[in-house]
């Protein structure tokens, strides 16, 4: 039975779309054109889907570990709770990480910073600090290969590209598996 | 060699196992435990450990409700002198409480706050690399 484009009309909603773009059933070029197209929207949401899925569950454990540490001397010492500025800016980096690289570990840091830590080893991980300000101290160790250093970040901005190129060589031994914006 | 109140020795031999407890589960995974699980106190600018050697795990327990009272603990992190030496830090006796000792040394800045936190970070890295899990 032939169908015509037309008929996606009357249908809305992610679950029509879906329906439309896996039927397989389009016969005319236009009914093509438009499964066709379907097809590739319904993809990109699902990647979409599935990477606001990662990251919406990446927010709430930062949250859980804010509450957690929310009060002072969490570590049986003198450690400050976690600073909600510092909370705030670890989730905007989490928001804006560019698609595909991996998402962070998380732990507290007895000055109220939150850690955001890469690892794919014990001698194999890169350590991020993320605190009240816009600069970023990190680490890593690569094997035999270690350092440190600073970087700044803003939303705006987005990941400086030393610290995306810093965890990919990590995560990825190197290869390029994303874009810096 | 002089003896501090617990029978230990005043120095902190290369070789002793030390232990440092750990209060919230994000500090570690399966993997390794994280380098924040070794950063120094904010306000003394150490990081305060047990030292461990020949002490049985039940002990070690018995030290972590002793002085950490009310805290949950998750397990600690076990690790050699000789390691926090390697990562250009030291470990000095520290009593009372017994057996009680302080990793210091950790790199400071009077001008770039977030390049000292960069440095101690990779420092306690290093150490993270050589530590053994143990959880309770």
């Amino acid at each position: 039975m032939f169908e015509s484009v037309s008929a996606l009309a009357p249908q809305s909603g992610f679950g029509a779309l879906y329906s439309r773009a896996r039927a397989r059933s389009a016969i005319s070029s236009e009914a093509q054109s438009v499964q066709k197209a379907a097809d590739s929207m319904v993809d990109s949401m699902e990647r979409s889907q599935a990477l606001f899925g990662e990251k919406a569950s990446a927010i709430s454990q930062i949250w859980m570990l804010a509450n957690e540490c929310a009060e002072a001397g969490w570590d049986g010492d003198d450690a400050l709770p976690l600073n909600r500025l510092a909370v705030f800016k670890a989730i905007a980096f989490i928001r804006v990480l560019p698609e595909g690289v991996p998402l962070p570990e998380f732990a507290p840091e007895p000055d109220g910073s939150i850690s955001l830590d890469w690892i794919q080893s014990r001698n194999r991980l890169f350590s991020l600090s993320v605190g009240t300000g816009n600069r970023l101290a990190y680490a890593w160790l690569d094997g035999t290969d270690k350092g440190h250093a600073v970087a700044r970040f803003d939303e705006v901005t987005g990941v400086p590209l030393r610290v995306l190129e810093g965890i990919n060589a990590i995560m990825n031994n190197g290869q390029a598996s994303f874009r810096s914006r | 060699m002089d003896k501090l109140p617990s029978g230990l020795a005043n120095v902190v031999a290369d070789e002793e196992d030390l232990a440092r407890f750990l209060t919230s589960s994000s500090l570690f995974n399966a993997v390794t435990v994280k380098p924040a699980a070794f950063l120094p106190n904010r306000k003394n600018g150490e990081t305060s450990v047990f030292r461990h050697d020949g002490e049985t795990r039940e002990s070690l327990w018995q030290t972590a409700e002793d002085h950490l009272p009310g805290v949950r603990l998750h397990g600690a992190v076990i690790f050699k002198a000789t390691h926090v030496r390697a990562a250009s830090l030291d470990v000095l006796a520290h009593e009372p409480p017994p057996r009680h000792a302080n990793i210091v040394g950790w790199p400071t800045s009077q001008t770039d706050p977030e390049m000292e936190k960069a440095e101690q970070r990779e420092c306690a890295a290093l150490i993270a690399q050589h530590a053994e899990l143990v959880r309770r």
